[in-house]
């Protein structure tokens, strides 16, 4: 289109009186409104090169070198230092090409390297080069997955994926799902279905017409739940907080309890929600006993397992998920441990009740015709309580192809391996104390300095190890040399949590860990 | 795939199972593991980098450049039991080669809806733009979820950037606001927002410790306010629908009326979701007076300018949105005429209280932790109903800067110009009968075949007539010539609903599209 341009420029300086009336000169420029419009504005050529200019920034900066041990994981820069070099303000006019191609390497040095071997701040790292491609792909394709007229190979991956899900998961009968932008949205479409399951009039009504509602969580659970409860117009105050064992894990007779103390209440109990791979410690909540509960007590059973899902793909893991196959719906985010870049979060529900659709679906005529040419059971988008939608299943459908279902198992078998071996250094060395034996790849534990080792365990000996993290942690960051987690929880004073994930991880780093917090901590 | 040996492929607990079985590993309390086959990392990154760069070959060639090839199709369509077979969907236990992988990407390429192509008019969104395009590859690459300083530091300050740029269009030189997953989404956090501003004590208590609420909004407004009133229990009986002119704004005298209407039925009227830019007919309600009686009455004013938001962009169209900041919250889009690509949607506040934060905090300490060392007010996070959230800004941000807000401005102005040229050329014709004069780039138009002019009183026209938009659509997306929406709406039988956005559009593509209906058309 590039050559076209000229002959445009000569046309529109030729025929600068020409009228809007012209339909024989079909590349004569017309005026309109005081704009002239004479062919696209769009140069694809010029596209082509910025593009060719820009992806090897992209493929050097952002993901050789940010993936490499050798680089740094960030280059911490205060927010003031930070404005300055960024020089964000939006202007009048435009920028040239070299410009912003410099704004590009930019936005790359000052970020966080999120696939760095040391990054293990979030429940998420790593990069996947095939999950990456599927992710150039949709970017460039841009569609957004309504209807299969929009989106026919989005929707059908969309489907394959959940299929292969929910068998995994191992609903036998199949189910129904859609992909969720976060796990906290997965957990809202949970609550909102299961409190349409119980009182269907609540989409038309609303609450007011209904009676009070009580939903139960362990006190280890997301806090998504609290912001489901809140935004759904529950209230926090009608989730039933379930007190969990020293292991993180929910308690079934409370749970009971608390079920027998709403109805006491005179609320009405309608959801529980149990989690597999809680944030903090990497628990899961015993699903078998749970689900027997819920039985005993018509309660619709959701499982947040966006943490703890990955362990279904192992042989050897699955059984931290035992009796996952009752619950009326899963939250599970292969974005997290299986590496797929975010967002990729699957919520899904068991059986063919077709309860989504009648949950969210508003029949906007103007996108779900009911007269096309077409099976419009492929238009998916109606479930959804978004309009438009990424395809965030593309990518995890193009990265399970190249690895297979053995490659994604093998992954967090050594996650987990890796999460061991990390658990027995610690046990190793002086200075180190886990708060508990993982279960998971959360590999939770104190840093105490040499000189608090002879302190007595008082209260004292606490409020001293609790300011120790954070010190280390700023000084870590400063220093760009890992990053990774900490917090206080619920009794206990901070401390580091460690997540194991990427496969870029290596034993070597699991030493450089502990080397490391001794190094920047030593001397507090 | 790999110089290296690829010893992983043969299953790594297998091997795992091998180290701890035959005696080599010392650790025999945690036979997990082997020391040795966790010193080296799982992962290669050279065979992944190998891969990324020959499939960005193919998605230059095959999406960007086949994509917006004017001379290239639309769409390639296939049912979706066929298309389900050319993509092999199915997910397996064992890997593919890299051979396999990227004619999958050709694969996806091929069947996929090219909606950068200067013919798809399908949707409210359309068109690329190249350096927004290589803002999102960087957004995947970098694989940032924005919610702490920490972790996203150079997007935590974009963020504010643009967002404080958008509102400064609004008219708002300060406020609050956050990037949601859609604007539909984006239309529940002001829906939220305003009940929490009304009863604060619904966040804890939840929507019976509140009287019935009400909401209004036109009978043309967005599928979402029904979808919002849903999901956030109170009903989507509780959704007053307010009477449109005949151009489909709303009609301020009925929203007085619809206001008495609620509170005689007892509910208490919180929120008016007004809309800039209707879905079919692209209306533009009159803020003025709508902002008058909210003010009057104390009513929270939400526009949703999801998509005609763009015209604050054009000196010339800002006017349509008159009255725009006066409005609590506003809704804006740029991924639908601004080109930023799926998906980029802000909610825009005049608040200054922190009214954000305070609705939907649930202060998670090990996120937010309260001891760090930088200012945590920048850890916008739990603003959000969402934990990990894309990063949104920084396409927008790269675009902005690359064209300036007067490319920009020039992109809204020349879309106007588009839809005129096309409005003008219609009326030459026989046989296109426009529904009505467009107020923005919504061209709404029934094509009326030969066999039916002139039986425009006969009993069975409006059957005949409903049923040529879907075999003129069935036709041109078999034929992949272009895309374009058509629907019933109001007492209207299905009719064409025209977007002209892309810069890639020009006029000779107006003449084709009324050339392309009559052709598909003429028969019927």
């Amino acid at each position: 289109m590039a050559p076209t341009n000229n002959s445009h420029d000569s046309e529109t300086l030729s025929n600068s009186s020409t009228s809007p009336a012209e339909p024989e000169g079909k590349r004569a420029p017309v005026l309109v409104d005081g704009v002239t419009l004479n062919g696209p504005t769009l140069d694809i050529r010029e596209a082509e090169s910025f593009l060719r200019d820009a992806m090897p920034i992209i493929m050097e900066e952002a993901v050789r070198k940010a993936t490499s041990v050798k680089e740094k994981v960030c280059d911490w820069k205060s927010p003031e230092q930070l404005k300055e070099l960024l020089d964000l303000e939006l202007r009048e006019g435009g920028e040239t090409d070299p410009q912003i191609l410099q704004r590009c390497r930019d936005a790359i040095q000052y970020s966080v390297k999120t696939g760095h071997p040391r990054f293990f701040n979030q429940l998420y790292a790593g990069l996947d080069p095939y999950s990456l491609v599927g992710r150039f792909i949709t970017e460039a394709l841009n569609p957004s997955l309504y209807t299969y007229e929009v989106a026919p190979v989005f929707i059908l991956t969309e489907e394959a994926v959940l299929n292969k899900m929910m068998e995994i998961i191992g609903w036998t009968e199949g189910g129904d799902g859609i992909f969720c932008p976060g796990g906290s949205v997965s957990n809202m479409y949970a609550v909102n279905v299961a409190r349409y399951q119980r009182c269907p009039d609540v989409k038309e009504l609303g609450l007011s017409a209904l009676p009070r509602l009580a939903m139960f969580t362990s006190q280890e659970c997301h806090y998504s739940v609290a912001k489901a409860a809140a935004f759904l117009g529950i209230g926090t105050k009608n989730v039933y907080v379930i007190q969990s064992d020293n292991r993180g894990k929910m308690i079934p007779a409370e749970f009971e309890k608390q079920v027998q103390r709403a109805k006491d209440e005179g609320v009405l109990p309608f959801m529980v929600n149990a989690t597999a791979g809680t944030t903090v410690l990497g628990s899961f909540d015993p699903l078998e006993d749970i689900a027997d509960i819920c039985q005993r007590h018509n309660l619709w059973m959701h499982v947040d397992a966006c943490w703890g899902g990955a362990a279904l793909m192992s042989n050897k893991h699955k059984h931290l998920l035992k009796g996952i196959h009752r619950a009326d719906s899963v939250a599970w985010n292969p974005h997290k441990m299986l590496l797929a870049g975010l967002q990729c979060c699957a919520f899904m529900v068991r059986g063919h009740t077709n309860i989504l659709q009648r949950c969210h679906s508003a029949n906007a005529s103007y996108l779900f015709q009911q007269d096309k040419f077409y099976d419009v059971s492929y238009d998916t988008g109606d479930k959804s309580i978004q309009c438009s939608r990424k395809p965030d299943a593309f990518k995890f459908w193009l990265m399970w192809k190249a690895l297979g279902t053995s490659g994604l198992e093998e992954r967090v078998d050594r996650a987990l391996a890796m999460a061991r071996y990390l658990a027995e250094e610690i046990k190793k060395r002086d200075g180190f104390r886990l708060v508990m034996e993982p279960e998971y790849a959360n590999v939770c534990f104190w840093y105490i300095p040499p000189g608090l080792r002879s302190t007595p365990e008082g209260p004292e000996f606490w409020s001293k190890v609790h300011g120790v993290a954070p010190v280390v942690k700023e000084r870590m960051m400063k220093k760009g040399s890992m990053m990774v987690g900490y917090q206080p929880h619920g009794d206990k004073v901070n401390f580091f949590r460690q997540i194991i994930i990427s496969p870029q991880v290596s034993r070597e780093d699991m030493d450089f860990l502990l080397d490391e917090i001794n190094n920047l901590g030593k001397d507090l | 795939m790999s110089q290296l040996p690829r010893f992983w492929n043969l299953g790594w607990s297998n091997i795992l199972d091998w180290w701890s079985n035959s005696g080599v590993s010392e650790q025999e309390s945690s036979p997990l593991y082997s020391q040795q086959e966790l010193n080296e990392a799982l992962l290669d990154h050279r065979e992944g980098q190998i891969f990324l760069t020959k499939a960005f070959q193919v998605i230059l060639e095959e999406v960007l450049f086949k994509g917006t090839d004017v001379k290239e199709k639309v769409c390639d369509w296939r049912e979706p039991g066929e298309l389900a077979a050319l993509l092999d969907l199915e997910l397996r236990e064992n890997g593919e080669t890299q051979k396999q992988l990227l004619k999958r990407v050709q694969d996806v390429a091929k069947y996929s809806v090219k909606t950068s192509h200067p013919r798809f008019y399908n949707q409210l969104f359309a068109g690329v733009d190249y350096h927004a395009l290589a803002g999102r590859f960087l957004t995947e690459a970098l694989n940032t979820s924005q919610y702490t300083y920490e972790v996203a530091p150079v997007f935590v300050l974009m963020e504010e950037v643009v967002l404080s740029k958008l509102r400064s269009l609004v008219g708002w030189t300060q406020g609050d606001g956050i990037f949601c997953p859609g604007g539909t989404v984006s239309n529940m956090y002001a829906m939220n927002l305003a009940r929490f501003r009304a009863f604060p004590e619904v966040k804890v208590k939840g929507q019976w410790a509140l009287p019935r609420l009400a909401v209004f909004a036109s009978q043309e407004s967005h599928y979402s306010v029904m979808k919002a009133a849903a999901f956030q229990g109170i009903g989507t009986e509780n959704v007053f629908k307010v009477n449109v002119d005949d151009r489909g704004c709303m009609n301020p005298e009925d929203l007085g009326e619809k206001i008495e209407l609620a509170k005689s039925q007892g509910a208490v009227p919180f929120f008016v979701h007004a809309t800039s830019g209707t879905t079919v007919k692209g209306a533009f309600d009159p803020l003025e007076p709508i902002a008058d009686l909210c003010e009057r009455l104390g009513l929270w004013l939400h526009v949703d300018a999801a998509w005609g938001g763009s015209v604050l962009l054009s000196k010339k169209h800002k006017h349509l949105m008159k009255g725009v900041e006066r409005a609590d919250s506003v809704t804006w889009n740029p991924h639908k005429m601004m080109l930023t690509g799926l998906q980029c949607s802000a909610i825009l506040l005049k608040d200054t209280t922190d009214l954000l934060k305070h609705c939907h905090c649930a202060d998670a300490t090990y996120l937010f932790q309260q001891d760090k060392f930088y200012d945590k007010s920048l850890d916008t996070g739990d603003k959000s109903i969402q934990c990990g959230r894309k990063v949104d800004c920084l396409k927008l941000w790269l675009m902005w800067k690359a064209v300036g807000s007067q490319g920009l401005e020039e992109r809204v102005d020349r879309a106007f110009a588009h839809v005129r040229y096309l409005v003008e050329e219609m009326k030459k014709r026989q046989g296109f009968q426009l529904i009505w004069e467009p107020e923005f780039v919504n061209v709404c138009f029934w094509f009326i075949p030969p066999s039916l002019r002139g039986n425009e009183n006969s009993p069975d026209y409006r059957d005949k007539l409903a049923k040529v938009a879907p075999a003129i659509k069935e036709r041109m997306m078999k034929q992949g010539t272009m895309m374009v929406g058509y629907q019933p709406h109001g007492g209207l039988v299905n009719f064409f609903r025209m977007i002209v956005i892309s810069p890639q559009v020009s006029k000779q593509e107006m003449t084709f599209f009324l050339d392309e209906i009559e052709r598909l058309g003429n028969d019927l």
